[in-house]
């Protein structure tokens, strides 16, 4: 089956509070503008959407209320995987056998302090390995850079420099939480420590936000070539090397079979960089470079904007912002507006081919797909 | 000695972090690893709080034992890599020893002895099992000691050699038939699992002793057995704080002396001080395998969700450290008890194996009632 | 998509954790189905998030990598009480040789309070939520009218629904009230929990897991008709709430692609979440007209030796019901009853059936139609 992206929208990721609704209907009114087609051509819908207790809304049953907000009585499903849901959602509704499908991640992360958020996404990790000892989301990703540190020498200022990256590129995109805002090298290497090694700048910052996208077999200028879901244990303490991301390494040769190319065909990339370190070992387990060395493409510019192929054009999880569900969806955006030629400053010159890859909890739900412009 | 585990089938080598029965490819038996010889590989220093684990900084180890399983592990001590992790066992009356589940009650009942330096059992050991069945409900509600619990107990007892017929679970109920409060709690299924003797307090003998200006009838049962084993369910309690090590004693009594004692509130908490001076001496094992917090020790109470086993050979000891890890008001008759030289009640002089005090510490919901309980 | 093995726990207040319960109804299934767990293509998982509970699991899809040991593709397609049905649904959809469906629902851990308020938030978060509308009193308002609008149906009806239910469910060992004899007086009694709903009207809350094994291979059962639909979340956002029309919807989209009529359907499985539900759902269905739907309890048509027995297996209301297992646990019912399998309560003619399940307050809904192939 053949799958072509019609149009895609996003709200800004931002802190305002908005409900879930209004978010939604943004974002699926941007991406119906941006198709050719109406609401009414709309057969079926898969919306992610985490579970949370702590936003206000409390709402479980997420398809009757995207239902409720289109007026149809079409099959719409949800799919949520923690920060892997969008991804999981376009890569579910690939495969559904509709003809135009909408796409829609979603989020409410912010009605409550911090401390919570933190509690609530530290619920993706094991409960009594993990949860009980303290094993906070950050905690969890700086154990595993620490293991890449000792094994392959790579240091925090690789990472920062990642941080630094997305930060630059995040702040030409009008969509992104730190649009206009630059910051400094200075200001990431002195931030406050969050988890050794990492501080406030190598982890990425919760957000409110909506993420839609509409696919169809109808031939548009973007084919889906490749798409690919695959899954790892849980816990990384529980896989055979923690530096090795088997749900990214799976999901990225399927997708690469699927489309009949390599890595080095890639023009530009987004990247799921919940935190720097995720980013860097994406870099190794799609196969972009050798295991061990990611530090080399960041110290020589290879994934800048002005690189061989830039990575997190839209500012990325870090300076975009990550809202859970919505990320997958809108790193999709990205690579659609990219394709089109729609980026602004942030425009990388005439790429064909775009691949977006994410991933849900430390490693456990990861998706890999790749978009090539064709003429449509 | 903190431990890893791993279930492995004995064919394919597949190893799991959680308890199955049989393996899902070869479908033969699963053998338990448990790993001792811990070292530290990795770890991240924390500094952003969740309500979990509200004390920062703390340290998070990754640990890995002799077979090249790892697990995480929450510490407030600072370690560097290549250290070896280890819990020294202490058998004085100071210790507590506090050891998380880990899926496996047996290993947990098993470390929480062994932390306080163990027991010595012989097939001619006659040993008393004291639980709380005082109030009905299921075992998931944290109302009862969890049956699991006691299987553990019994199982690991018998292990080191002792007679089921030596072996004898007792209790009473003032205020229901206690086979109703056996059946619901699931207690008489393992029972039945153990053929191990099953006593009512209420139809045994009682005699009367005198302790300062107090007159207990105190049951007989006491004085037959050469080792004793007080363990209660860890549950919050509007009247007297908690229900632990010294709450569990009082159905020891007669029902004449407890409704004698009910009527005056800070009688009994006196009273309550020195009743462990009725006794010879116990092992306190305090089940917060799920516990209650709130309002309890009843129905208005709800699960904790400790995920915790205690283990101290003084009550005073026991009572004063959950106390301070459940963060609640200091327990009048624990401070009273310490006073009158029954037990160590200053924090500071308290050894905690197993786990360190604030790598425990977190609030919970207090027992401090509410305008909706209908109070007669 | 043929169903090649079946498998589910008893349903009750289980020791285990919810992965723990998942992977044992896999082993039941992938051991009747006979095929190896290498040669699963994916999984697809349904189970709830739930929030007062001893296990706080947000990422169901990497447990599940880890209890089977492997890195293939694993979605959690969670639905409410749908969630079965949701996930046999969507592996139907997407186009792999073998697909291991599993529901499973830990739910058993906390108060009773807390499971209402669990179930609570399925209602309308602005609209239903903060009037006191939790799961009986939703279905408690749609009673009402019913019996208002149609005074010719009464409690009795919803009574006589309920014993049915439990008769059966006395007959079946996967079912909670297994052996458990309970009468149409006990069912008249029982305390009111949301007026006129009693408690007896309402199906029980309890742990389980059921799983699936789906082929492309030809095996004995195969899936002839499968649709979902999606509607309004709270029934008096309808202009009828008293006609459920995500059922209606999928129904005939289900007959239409097993090109069949009610008339072919030998025995049902369908949603009972309370005795009203099963009630309307035999009109939404269209197996009574709207408002004689107390025709077919009445005349015995839905007994298990009536003319088309509905909840063989004792339904939600007596095998109980752990919402995401429900919808998978009623595909192996109807395997059972087509393989001769299902001992005391064996339907005679069983060729073709139909799956009913519900999510929510008729939020969403699948109907499955399975036929025993060569037959």
């Amino acid at each position: 089956m053949e799958r072509y992206v019609k149009g895609v929208g996003m709200t800004k990721f931002s802190f305002e509070d908005r409900s879930t609704h209004d978010m939604s209907h943004e974002a699926i009114q941007q991406a119906l503008n941006d198709s050719d087609i109406n609401i009414d051509k709309i057969d079926a819908a898969v919306v992610s959407t985490v579970d949370t207790e702590i936003n206000d809304e409390r709402q479980r049953m997420y398809g009757p209320v995207l239902s409720s907000l289109l007026k149809k009585k079409i099959p719409i499903i949800r799919v949520p995987a923690v920060c892997g849901g969008g991804g999981a959602a376009f890569w579910t509704a690939s495969r559904l056998k509709y003809n135009n499908v909408l796409v829609l991640g979603v989020d409410k992360v912010l009605s409550s302090p911090t401390q919570l958020i933190t509690e609530e996404i530290m619920n993706a990790g094991d409960n009594f390995w993990e949860q009980e000892e303290g094993v906070i989301f950050p905690a969890v990703n700086a154990l595993v850079a620490q293991q890449h540190m000792l094994k392959y020498g790579t240091t925090h200022d690789d990472l920062l420099k990642i941080a630094y990256k997305n930060h630059y590129h995040g702040s030409m995109n009008p969509k992104a939480k730190f649009f206009g805002k630059k910051i400094s090298l200075e200001e990431i290497k002195n931030a406050p420590i969050v988890s050794t090694p990492f501080n406030l700048y190598d982890c990425s910052i919760s957000v409110n936000g909506a993420a839609a996208v509409i696919i169809s077999n109808d031939k548009t200028d973007i084919k889906v070539e490749g798409s690919a879901l695959a899954t790892d244990y849980l816990a990384p303490f529980e896989r055979e090397d923690m530096t090795v991301w088997n749900g990214t390494v799976e999901a990225g040769k399927e997708s690469f079979k699927q489309s009949q190319i390599e890595p080095k065909d890639i023009n530009v990339a987004e990247l799921h960089d919940a935190f720097t370190i995720v980013e860097l070992i994406a870099y190794e387990d799609l196969g972009f470079c050798k295991k061990g060395e990611g530090a080399k493409l960041i110290r020589d510019g290879y994934t800048n904007l002005d690189g061989k192929m830039p990575v997190n054009t839209s500012g990325g999880l870090k300076a975009r912002g990550h809202p859970i569900s919505p990320t997958g969806v809108a790193q999709i955006v990205e690579i659609t507006d990219q394709l089109r030629n729609r980026c602004g400053e942030r425009q990388v010159n005439n790429p064909k081919l775009g691949l977006t890859h994410n991933v849900g909890g430390a490693g456990g739900t990861t998706t890999v797909h790749i978009f090539k412009k064709v003429a449509g | 000695m903190t431990k890893t585990i791993r279930w492995i089938c004995e064919k394919c080598n597949k190893k799991w972090i959680h308890p199955i029965e049989t393996c899902l490819y070869c479908n033969r038996k699963i053998i338990k690893q448990i790993g001792t010889k811990l070292k530290v590989i990795g770890y991240t220093k924390v500094n952003i709080p969740c309500p979990p684990h509200p004390l920062v900084p703390y340290n998070v180890l990754m640990l890995e034992d002799e077979y090249g399983n790892r697990m995480p592990k929450k510490v407030i001590k600072d370690y560097k890599i290549g250290d070896i992790y280890e819990d020294k066992p202490d058998s004085s009356e100071n210790t507590i020893s506090i050891v998380k589940i880990k899926y496996d009650f047996y290993e947990a009942v098993k470390e929480a002895l062994e932390l306080i330096g163990d027991i010595d059992v012989s097939e001619n050991t006659r040993i008393l099992i004291k639980p709380n069945l005082s109030i009905p409900g299921y075992a998931y509600t944290g109302i009862c000691t969890n049956p699991k619990i006691l299987n553990a107990l019994i199982q690991y007892l018998l292990d080191k050699g002792a007679k089921k017929e030596n072996i004898t679970i007792a209790e009473q109920s003032f205020f229901v038939p206690l086979e109703k409060i056996g059946k619901k709690s699931g207690i008489d299924n393992i029972i039945k699992k153990f053929n191990v003797n099953y006593v009512d307090i209420s139809k045994t003998e009682f005699e009367e002793k005198q302790e300062r200006e107090f007159t207990f009838e105190v049951s007989k049962i006491v004085n037959d057995f050469d080792l004793i084993f007080n363990v209660p369910a860890i549950k919050t309690d509007m009247l007297l704080g908690i229900d632990g090590a010294f709450e569990n004693l009082t159905r020891f009594l007669s029902k004449k002396t407890f409704d004698e004692l009910a009527k005056d509130v800070k009688k009994a908490v006196m009273a309550l001080s020195v009743l462990p001076n009725m006794f010879p001496k116990f092992i306190t094992i305090g089940d917060a395998s799920i516990g209650m917090q709130g309002n309890g020790p009843a129905q208005y109470g709800e699960p904790g969700f400790y995920n915790m086993i205690f283990a101290a050979r003084n009550p005073v000891v026991h009572d004063k450290a959950v106390q301070e890890i459940l963060c609640l008001r200091k327990l009048p008759y624990v401070e009273l008890a310490g006073k009158l030289s029954l037990g160590e009640n200053d924090i500071s002089k308290i050894n905690f194996v197993g786990n360190e005090l604030d790598a425990l510490r977190r609030d919970v919901k207090q027992p401090i009632g509410s305008k909706l309980i209908k109070r007669d | 998509m043929f169903i090649k093995g079946v498998g589910m726990t008893k349903f009750g207040i289980s020791d285990k954790l919810s992965h723990q319960l998942a992977y044992e109804a896999s082993m039941k299934a992938i051991n009747d189905a006979d095929v190896s767990f290498n040669k699963i293509d994916a999984v697809v998982c349904a189970t709830i998030e739930w929030f007062f509970s001893i296990e706080k699991q947000r990422h169901f899809a990497g447990m599940l990598s880890s209890m089977f040991k492997t890195n293939k593709p694993i979605i959690r397609v969670p639905a409410g009480c749908a969630g079965g049905g949701h996930a046999l649904w969507v592996a139907n959809q997407l186009g792999y040789d073998n697909v291991l469906v599993v529901g499973v629902e830990k739910l058993m851990t906390c108060k009773s309070e807390s499971i209402t308020d669990e179930f609570m938030m399925a209602m309308e978060s602005r609209w239903e939520q903060p009037e006191g509308i939790n799961a009986p009193a939703s279905a408690a308002l749609v009673a009402g009218a019913y019996l208002n609008k149609f005074p010719d149906t009464t409690t009795d009806d919803l009574a006589l629904i309920a014993h049915k239910n439990h008769s059966n469910g006395f007959l079946n060992p996967k079912a909670r009230f297994y052996n458990k004899k309970v009468t149409l007086d006990d069912i008249k009694n029982s305390k009111v929990v949301a007026s006129p709903l009693r408690v007896m009207d309402c199906s029980i809350s309890v742990d389980g897991a059921a799983a699936v094994v789906l082929t492309k291979d030809k095996s004995d059962i195969e899936i002839v008709g499968s649709d979902l639909c999606t509607d309004r979340v709270a029934p008096f956002e309808s202009n009828d709430p008293l006609t459920w029309e995500a059922t209606a919807i999928s129904a005939k989209g289900a007959f239409n692609q097993a090109g069949i009529t009610n008339a072919d359907i030998d025995f049902v499985e369908l949603h009972d979440a309370f005795s009203i539900v099963e009630l309307i759902s035999y009109e939404d269905l269209g197996f009574a007209k709207k408002g004689e739907g107390a025709k077919l309890i009445r005349d015995g048509y839905v007994n298990l030796d009536g003319r088309m027995p509905v909840n063989a297996s004792g339904g939600l209301k007596a095998k109980g019901h752990p919402p995401s297992a429900t919808g998978l646990s009623q595909i192996y019912e109807i395997a059972k009853q087509m393989r001769n399998e299902a001992g005391d309560r064996q339907i005679t003619n069983t060729n073709v059936a139909l799956a009913h399940n519900i999510g929510g307050v008729g939020g969403t809904v699948t109907c499955h139609i399975l036929k025993k192939v060569g037959g």
